[in-house]
């Protein structure tokens, strides 16, 4: 029964970490908003959505701790928590929407200087997509602290339950969430679809900064074109580093129990056990990781071989 | 003097400077790194520490309601934040690969100081490197271990040491281990690639300015401890 709900934790992580990549594409919440933002200083008037609100893992840490209170209150209320949790995540995606307005609204007018207009269809056409994605990142992730601050109760062993309270559950996994997905999932909007016209292969030179691709398949292009690209490969890898994280975490905790005889029954005097197998687990894990990176970038050496061009 | 004080400052003192230096170890391209224009994760120096030190602050946690053993609970930690910078970077390193073409290299060293793979042919001309190469992921790999361990011990000493409420020794533990980040962050000026950047030697005035810090902030958890009647 543990282990299914680890399992199911982990499938939560992975949506949620891929709701909040595609989330930060469509509202070029992170690092390459730094180009949507340069565009028309270089002028290169565009129909991009500029939102960057802050750093993906302070805000997204906001929603989901915002959630979470709510959450918490109203499960302190007796109310379900299939009910509770929702509500919470639209709670924390209320607050989402308002800051996603101020912050285009407010960077886009400073741009009059260099005639940069507000697009009022991009504003509003945006607000809905921002929200929905938003809503299944936070709604994941509060599901999660609910299920990790009960995962003991839940699975008949009470002693198991984490002891941070589900709002600062939602604390951790926010900022968590936020810094995978802006450091992984940022590479596909920044490095390929925002320079689709530039050549493929090499890293984006200082002389093509600003200089982004604004126009689509079909017309002017929006956050719209970059998140149905982006929902191809990078989205669903920046869900799969948070879901193997959590996949990992929880495996090489279970396995130590298991084999520590820490469970079933919840044996304490093998606790110590129990943290040490956890630790060797990890560690080769970890040492995998380095192996797994290194035939990586022995293979694209391989592959791609010494820069060719000018 | 009562050896609880020593032992509540001597941990936050430590924990402090090792996340300072771990830091320093990450390899961090900042918004940069994103257009594969400079080396390292494409994200803030905070950003990526914290996320890698939340993971090893929840696994910490966990660990602790099981054991009262200090150097477990904190190697738990650290091996927790191991394996999130490394699971990040090896996919960020995927999505480079094969979702920009780009072979990871770094900027700062013509050759790979671990694996002796020369860097500058593969670069793209105007750019910082692109990628995480071999060694800026083994330095990542060091400095997540040591950024996590550090986190875990502040947390533990809060925990244990200074009788916090386990959520309340985690909302420190994180305040502390920003401010010596955020100190660490801008020792390093926005972007580094590892132990082989030459903004490495930059190391010991972050030490010094972090040492400090957690010194005071080590006194004022005792202080906070003794003064809520926490420690009898």
């Amino acid at each position: 029964m543990l282990f299914a709900w680890m399992l199911l934790i982990v499938f939560l992580a992975l949506i949620a970490c891929m709701f909040e990549d595609l989330e930060s594409d469509t509202g070029s919440q992170s690092n390459p908003n730094s180009q949507v933002q340069l565009a028309p200083q270089v002028g290169q008037v565009n129909r991009f959505f500029n939102k960057a609100i802050s750093g993906e893992a302070p805000s997204y840490a906001m929603y989901c701790t915002i959630a979470g209170v709510v959450a918490y209150v109203l499960l302190s209320k007796d109310v379900n928590p299939l009910l509770a949790i929702p509500i919470g995540a639209l709670v924390g995606e209320a607050i989402h929407v308002i800051f996603s307005v101020t912050a285009h609204v407010g960077r886009t007018a400073a741009q009059k200087r260099f005639e940069q207009p507000i697009y009022l269809d991009v504003l509003y056409g945006h607000l809905l997509p921002i929200m929905t994605h938003g809503f299944m990142a936070t709604l994941c992730i509060t599901a999660i602290a609910y299920i990790q601050s009960n995962i003991g109760s839940l699975s008949g062993m009470p002693a198991l339950n984490h002891p941070f309270a589900l709002p600062m559950l939602g604390f951790i996994w926010g900022i968590t969430v936020g810094a995978i997905g802006s450091s992984t999932g940022d590479i596909h909007y920044g490095a390929e679809r925002e320079f689709q016209d530039r050549p493929f292969g090499e890293g984006k030179r200082v002389v093509y900064h600003g200089k982004i691709t604004r126009y689509a398949d079909c017309g002017v292009r929006t956050q719209k074109d970059i998140v149905y690209f982006c929902a191809k490969y990078g989205g669903p890898v920046t869900g799969l580093t948070f879901g193997v994280i959590i996949l990992f975490e929880n495996w090489r905790s279970l396995v130590g129990m298991m084999l520590s005889g820490y469970l079933p029954g919840v044996q304490a005097t093998a606790g110590s056990m129990t943290a040490i197998i956890g630790i060797g687990v990890g560690l080769v894990i970890g040492i995998a990781l380095i192996v797994g990176n290194v035939v990586i970038v022995k293979w694209a050496r391989k592959r791609y071989g010494p820069f060719v061009g000018e | 003097m009562d050896p609880i004080i020593l032992y509540i400052v001597a941990c936050v003192l430590v924990g402090g400077v090792l996340a300072s230096l771990g830091v320093h170890l990450l390899p961090v391209g900042g918004a940069p790194a994103a257009m594969a224009t400079a080396t390292g994760v494409a994200t803030g120096t905070v950003m990526l520490m914290l996320g890698a030190a939340m993971c090893g602050l929840f696994t910490a946690a966990s660990v602790a309601t099981y054991t009262s053993n200090i150097w477990l609970v904190a190697l738990s930690g650290a091996v927790a934040s191991w394996l999130m910078m490394g699971v990040t970077m090896l996919l960020a390193n995927l999505l480079y690969v094969f979702g920009a073409g780009v072979v990871p290299v770094s900027g700062r060293v013509d050759m790979d100081p671990i694996t002796k793979e020369s860097q500058k042919e593969y670069k793209t001309p105007q750019c910082d490197g692109h990628g995480v190469p071999n060694v800026s992921f083994i330095s990542g790999m060091i400095g997540a271990l040591l950024g996590g361990f550090g986190g875990a011990l502040m947390y533990f000493a809060l925990l244990k040491y200074a009788n916090f409420e386990p959520t309340m020794a985690g909302v420190a533990a994180m305040g502390i281990f920003v401010a010596n980040a955020i100190i660490a962050a801008y020792n390093i000026g926005g972007t580094i690639e590892g132990f082989q950047d030459p903004k490495f030697k930059r190391l010991p005035k972050a030490i010094l300015t972090c040492g400090i810090i957690s010194l005071l902030s080590g006194v004022l958890v005792w202080v906070v401890a003794n003064m809520g009647g926490l420690i009898l």
